[in-house]
Parts: C-alpha cells; structure tokens; sequence
C-alpha cells in the first residue's frame, strides 16, 4: 500500500513543479508585440531612430514626457536615471525618453534637457520626430495627450501645457511589452525588479 | 600580601557621572543639530528643506519646500513673486482622470494653523514660467512669498536635479 501513495505523492510534486514552471513564465507574460508598427524618429544628437527597431536585442526602459513639465515630467525623466544609477549603470539596457510635444521639443532643445539630468550619454536616448511620427508612436504605445490649458505672457506669447498620461514601459528584447507603470509614482525597485527579470 | 582591592560601587561614581555627563552632551548636541529649526522658530511661518529644478532661459522650473505656519491662527499663501521668471505661480499636479495627469493654478492656499504644507514632486510646486536665465545646480532662485497674515516672507531657494 506504501508504494502507490508513494507514487501518487510523486506525482502531485511532479504537477506542482510543473505548474510552477508555467506560472513563472508567466511573470513575463507579454502585453502587447511592437513589432507590427515602423516609427521613424530622431534622437537628440539628430540621428535617426526607428521605433521598436532600433530597441531590439536589449531590454528598454521607456518613459514620455513634454520639456514644459517641469514637475511630473522631471520626476518620470529622473526616475529614469535612478533605475540606471541604482542598477550600477547597465550599458545594456536601452533608457528612452520620447516627447509628445514635438512642435518645442527639438532634438536641440532634447539635448540641452538630457544634460540637465546627466543623461545626454549612452544608454540614454531622448526622441522626437515630425509631429505625425511622434502622434503615431504614442497612438500605438497608449500614450494619450491633450492641450489643458493656454496662457499669455506678458510678452503676449502664448504658452500650453497638456495634460498626459504617467507612463514609463518596460519593453523586452523581442520589442514585446511586458509591463507598464505609472511613470512618477512607481517605485525605482519595482522597475529594477522586473528588468533583472529580462 | 594583597589581595586585589575591590573596586566600591560608591568610588566609582564620579567616573559614572562623567560618562553619563559626556553621552548626555552627545545627545544634546545632536538633538539641537537635527532639531534647531523646529525648536527654536517657534512663531511666524518658516521654510525649509528647499529645491529648485534646473531649467534653461525660456523654459519651466519647479520649486519644492515645506511652509510651516507655527501661529495659532490659519494663514493664506495668496501667492509667490520673483524675478527669475517671467510669471511665478503656485502649481499643483493632479490626476485629471485615470492615468492622465495635469497640472492647474492654486490662486491661494491655506497654511492651516500649527501645520505644515508639503510642496513635493507629484502634487504642490512653485511653478517657475519662462526662467529668465538658465538656472543651474548651485546657483540660488529668490522668491517672496506673500501671505495674508504673515506678509511677505523672501527666501532663497537652492538649485539642484
Ligand atoms: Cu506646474
């Protein structure tokens, strides 16, 4: 009588070890697979950059913010260098930073943005494009974007500021998307958790 | 012969008060380091812990700090001036809907009594329009806050990232 109770107790660790193999995997489960779109985009050097192309082979780290935020936007672009920081500067690893306001935002004035992180280096990149470009990239990665509101100088300019999703993507090496965080309030350990899974 | 005297609970007193006397220093000092602003300014409103983001000419600047009002009566920050930036507001970040932030204009915001306002990435900031010259880390940004009850308070704000 041992042996069959044996056998059946083998047999429940044997499903239980599978199971947990299966649930393991997927942790990583995939969202959504960038591979169907093509974004042409230019980064702050002036280089072009294609969108997921350019991004495969390593993991990404992807964050969407507008130069004239200086408070939520800072905050997603900073949380960006203190995962790269905290982690001991992985060069293996694509940290982007891409802006939906692309009528201001310049590869220049991206430029001048980066440095004032210390992140104008590798594997830093920051992107803009033509506006159609910028618009199709944040259609398909869920960013949404909208005038909030305007205000005159009192040079008689005038100003907006928009109102946008919280974002940072965590994308895998195959340009798959394997999770998406509020980018401001996401805690830099969670972030760094999930890649070292990658 | 002589046998190791024993050493009284009473002839070591001294030394025990000295080595009391010395930790309680210690801790005195200390304490008054971590503690002065909080003790001492114990009327008015004050500021502190202070922060400036970086920013170039033309562009947006955020400020962060803690107002404390210690006065037994609320106060009102009716708004912040300076000449770093073609328009300084009083800002805060919201969450417009789910996912979607904004940010919008506090016109004026009470500083309740015996409290504390936090300005912190995320929620409340001085909100710095069109910094008039490239603000960079080290450098200092002046800002006078006006208060209904207080009046105004000028403060130097550090810059850093
Ligand atoms: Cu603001």
């Amino acid at each position: 009588m041992i042996f069959p109770t044996f056998k059946v107790f083998l047999s429940k660790i044997f499903v239980l070890l599978f199971l947990s193999t299966v649930f393991t995997g997927c942790e990583n489960e995939v969202k959504d697979d960038f591979n169907d779109v093509s974004i042409d985009l230019v980064d702050q050097n002036g280089d072009p950059f294609n969108f997921p192309a350019d991004l495969k082979g390593q993991p990404v780290l992807m964050g969407f913010v507008y130069i004239n935020c200086p408070d939520i936007c800072s905050f997603i672009t900073a949380n960006l260098y203190k995962v790269y920081s905290e982690m001991g500067e992985p060069e293996d690893i694509h940290f982007i930073v891409a802006t939906f306001d692309p009528e201001r935002d310049t590869p220049e004035e991206l430029k001048h943005y980066a440095s004032m992180f210390n992140m104008d280096q590798p594997p830093f990149r920051f992107l803009t494009g033509s506006p159609d470009q910028v618009d199709a990239l944040m259609e398909r990665v869920g960013v949404r974007t909208d005038v909030s509101y305007t205000k005159e100088t009192d040079d008689g300019e005038e100003l907006y500021f928009m109102n946008h999703s919280d974002k940072i993507l965590l994308i895998d090496q195959n340009a798959q998307l394997i999770f998406d965080y509020g980018g401001s309030m996401t805690p830099t350990n969670i972030l760094i958790e999930d890649l070292e899974k990658l | 012969m002589k046998r190791p005297e024993k050493i009284s609970p009473v002839r070591l007193l001294p030394a025990i008060l000295l080595f009391l006397a010395v930790i309680l220093v210690g801790c005195g000092a200390g304490d008054e380091s971590e503690e002065q602003p909080a003790a001492i300014d114990g009327e008015g409103i004050s500021v502190e812990g202070s922060w400036v983001r970086p920013a170039r000419a033309g562009r947006m600047s955020a400020g962060y700090f803690l107002i404390t009002n210690f006065e037994d009566v609320d106060d009102t920050l009716t708004g912040i001036s300076s000449g770093a930036a073609e328009l300084t507001e009083i800002h805060e970040s919201y969450e417009r809907e789910e996912g979607m932030m904004g940010m919008r204009e506090v016109p004026e915001l009470t500083i309740p009594a015996q409290s504390t306002v936090t300005f912190e990435p995320g929620g409340l900031h001085i909100m710095f329009i069109q910094v008039s010259q490239s603000i960079e880390e080290g450098d200092q940004v002046e800002v006078t806050l006006h208060f209904a009850n207080y009046g105004d308070l000028a403060v130097e704000l550090p810059v850093r990232q």
